[in-house]
């Protein structure tokens, strides 16, 4: 084992000419590339929406509290929600979406049980800890009140965030995760194209995306 | 180690390709490479070269000071409560894979697609053990089922037909199916879902892994990435030692050029960011992971400073996808798991040159591969470098070409070196064809030659191109100053 370690650390060095006490020179800079620059909150949140309804997502505008409930019972119709389960973050207690789902009959499931009553789950619904307008993606932290399985097993995923958490790119979102065990990058529904190339959203991954910008969190 | 691999010979391989399979193939490059330019027309040409240039700058940072980097990532996978283990080469690592699911009395075992496993023959191992390996990706799965072999990278099912594919469900998984795509994904969905709620461990490879934090970075679009390392107890990741980055900023420039190379996405679907296993039951995730630095070849890729920047590949496809003669033949003529110009340097330098050495002549030498490269490496020169290596020999192995061969090229490097020389011979030549002549055109050639004209005719030799030069422009040429003071160029 140790033997393995030593003899390929031994050998990288002497391809490299290179001893353990060897400098390491400074990083290339990578200034040159850095990020674009975002444009007023509206714009972004515009192109937010666009961009994860170019990737086969459903992406709207939630203006407050009140009509969040009644877009959750657009959801549960439209998508023929009867079990779910969410995340416990402060924002979804503070919308009162279990409350609301509960009140439209659906049954909710603990988030940390056995994977197995998740995958029986219509609907997942998580917060996002941060999203990047220019690809559409948004960004998903792991936590005991945030378990990673929500946002991938059951059928349909609903992403809940405010305005405040998009950020401009990648680099700045990153500055989130830093000493999180997991986070995942989530960029339109699971999708695959490998019979034929035809483009088959759903493969493993939620079969729906849908994205909601809360504006008066 | 080449010593287990038979010699691949490209030319008998691409004769046996099916002509449907480069029509199949075409249209998923075609797809890429469209999809591709579109990306990065978005984003704006001098935006996505200063992208590529910084890409290149720190993989090749990385593959410098790789002893570095190794021993950063190896102490901070170690600190997030992860295993590290170092496998010299394929045995190895089959090895260490193996007693890691055998602990845990593992029957199945889920897997989402890695080249690294591929090149260490992983599945064949466990299997020979009795242990069920089921590959997640939806390609991966099918051409796992129909016993056959990837032909493109990223959509390694491109060989098959929807009609194909529902007959194949018929014999091995006994449904019925309709031919036609989202009904035949969604019969894989609901097969795979139920593996990956009973394996006991799950396989992966890994696009990166940061040193910084010992983060692997896993990107897949189907989510069968995610559901590989969040819902069997184990997580076992193969990772070749190349993997590694420096830190998050410079993942951030490498994340931005793998898809939009690859698949001409900005982002793949999902990418998965795991430092360490799950620190609370409640969140899911592996009990235990464990990290595989996989060597197999590549210190010694790094040995030869000419061919050490193949090392920069980050395994996106594109130059696959811009090869002519990829396009023409698939992978499968490749022989071996990677295929297109990366397979066409990789392969040989991996297995050695006895058993590769035909796949550096597999090129056109267009250069359209360096071309496109995100990260900038240089394929044509490797490609040139690992011709000259297979002809004349290296450490590995001996020259593949004959010593008579070798001696005619250096007779004629002589020839070709010297104006005196090279106008004398063809001086000879045009004197010793004479006899052959017959309506302007020579019938017969002794041997070797002779392989030419057993089919057609060979032309006439017209003397030298020198000679032709002086009599067509009346010596104007001759009258200039010689260039460079070299006194050559006449």
């Amino acid at each position: 084992m140790t033997e393995a370690r030593e003899a390929i650390l031994r050998d990288v060095r002497a391809a490299l000419g290179r001893s353990e006490s060897s400098p390491v020179a400074p990083m290339p800079a990578t200034a040159g590339v850095r990020a674009r620059e975002p444009g007023s909150l509206e714009d972004e949140v515009d192109l937010l929406l666009a961009e994860v309804r170019r990737l086969d997502g459903v992406a709207k505008r939630v203006p407050d509290r009140g009509s969040l409930a009644s877009a959750l019972a657009g959801l549960v119709n439209a998508e023929a929600i009867r079990k779910a389960t969410l995340w416990s973050t402060s924002g979804l207690v503070r919308w009162g979406v279990a409350e609301a789902l509960r009140a439209l009959g659906v049954e909710l499931i603990a988030p940390g049980t056995d994977p197995r009553d998740l995958a029986e789950c219509d609907l997942g619904v998580t917060e996002a800890d941060a999203a990047i307008p220019e690809t559409g993606t948004l960004l998903l932290r792991s936590s005991a009140a945030q378990p990673r399985s929500v946002s991938l097993l059951p059928r349909v995923h609903l992403a809940i965030l405010t305005p405040a958490v998009l950020r401009p790119d990648l680099h700045h979102a990153f500055a989130e995760v830093s000493g999180s065990g997991y986070c995942v990058l989530i960029t339109g529904p699971s999708r695959t194209a490998d019979i034929e190339l035809a483009v088959t959203i759903g493969v493993h991954g939620p079969r729906a995306l849908h994205v909601w910008v809360v504006e008066q969190p | 180690m080449s010593r287990h691999f038979p010699t691949i010979d490209f030319r008998a391989n691409a004769r046996r390709v099916a002509p449907a399979v480069p029509a199949a193939v075409q249209r998923a490059t075609m797809r890429f490479l469209a999809n591709r330019a579109a990306v990065v027309q978005e984003m704006g040409q001098a935006r996505w070269e200063d992208l590529r240039r910084a890409a290149h700058d720190l993989r090749l940072h990385t593959v410098e000071h790789l002893d570095y980097y190794l021993a950063r990532a190896e102490a901070q996978i170690l600190a997030a409560g992860g295993a590290v283990h170092w496998a010299r080469d394929a045995a190895e690592a089959r090895r260490i894979v193996l007693s890691i699911a055998q602990q845990h009395g593992a029957r199945c075992v889920v897997k989402a697609k890695s080249m690294a496993t591929e090149e260490i023959g992983l599945n064949h191992a466990l299997e020979a053990a009795g242990i069920e390996v089921l590959e997640t990706d939806l390609g991966e799965y099918l051409v796992q089922l129909a016993g056959q072999g990837p032909s493109h990278i990223i959509v390694p099912a491109v060989h098959m037909t929807k009609e194909g594919i529902a007959s194949l469900f018929r014999q091995r998984l006994g449904v019925d199916a309709p031919a036609e795509p989202q009904a035949l994904a969604g019969i894989a969905r609901s097969r795979l879902r139920e593996a990956f709620l009973s394996a006991e461990v799950g396989i992966t490879g890994a696009n990166f892994l940061v040193a910084e934090t010992g983060t692997l970075v896993i990107v897949t679009n189907e989510g069968n990435g995610r559901m590989c390392t969040t819902l069997p107890p184990v997580h076992v990741a193969v990772v070749g030692i190349e993997k590694v980055v420096p830190d998050w900023e410079s993942l951030t420039v490498l994340l931005k050029v793998l898809a939009r190379s690859a698949t001409g996405q900005k982002l793949s679907c999902y990418t998965s960011f795991i430092t360490g296993p799950r620190r609370d039951p409640a969140e899911h995730g592996p009990r235990q992971l464990h990290v595989v630095v996989l060597d197999n070849g590549r210190t010694r890729i790094l040995r030869d400073a000419r061919a050490r920047e193949t090392l920069l590949c980050v395994r996106c496809g594109s130059c696959l996808n811009v090869c002519p003669v990829y396009n023409h033949v698939g992978g499968h003529a490749y022989g071996w798991v990677y295929s297109g110009p990366i397979g066409a340097i990789l392969t040989p330098q991996l297995l050695g040159t006895a058993v590769a050495g035909s796949l550096p002549f597999a090129s056109t030498l267009c250069g359209a591969c360096s071309e496109i490269c995100p990260v900038k490496i240089p394929i044509h020169e490797i490609l040139l470098h690992l011709r000259r290596r297979a002809m004349e020999g290296d450490e590995m192995d001996p020259p593949v070409a004959s010593g008579l061969i070798r001696a005619g090229a250096k007779v004629s490097a002589w020839f070709l070196r010297s104006p005196w020389l090279y106008a004398a011979a063809a001086h000879l030549a045009g004197m010793m064809q004479r006899p052959l002549w017959r309506d302007g055109w020579l019938h017969w050639l002794p041997p070797p030659l002779g392989r030419w004209t057993l089919v057609r005719p060979f032309p006439t030799f017209q003397g030298d191109f020198r000679s032709w030069w002086r009599r067509r422009r009346g010596g104007r040429i001759a009258a200039r100053p010689p260039r460079n003071g070299t006194g050559r160029d006449d």
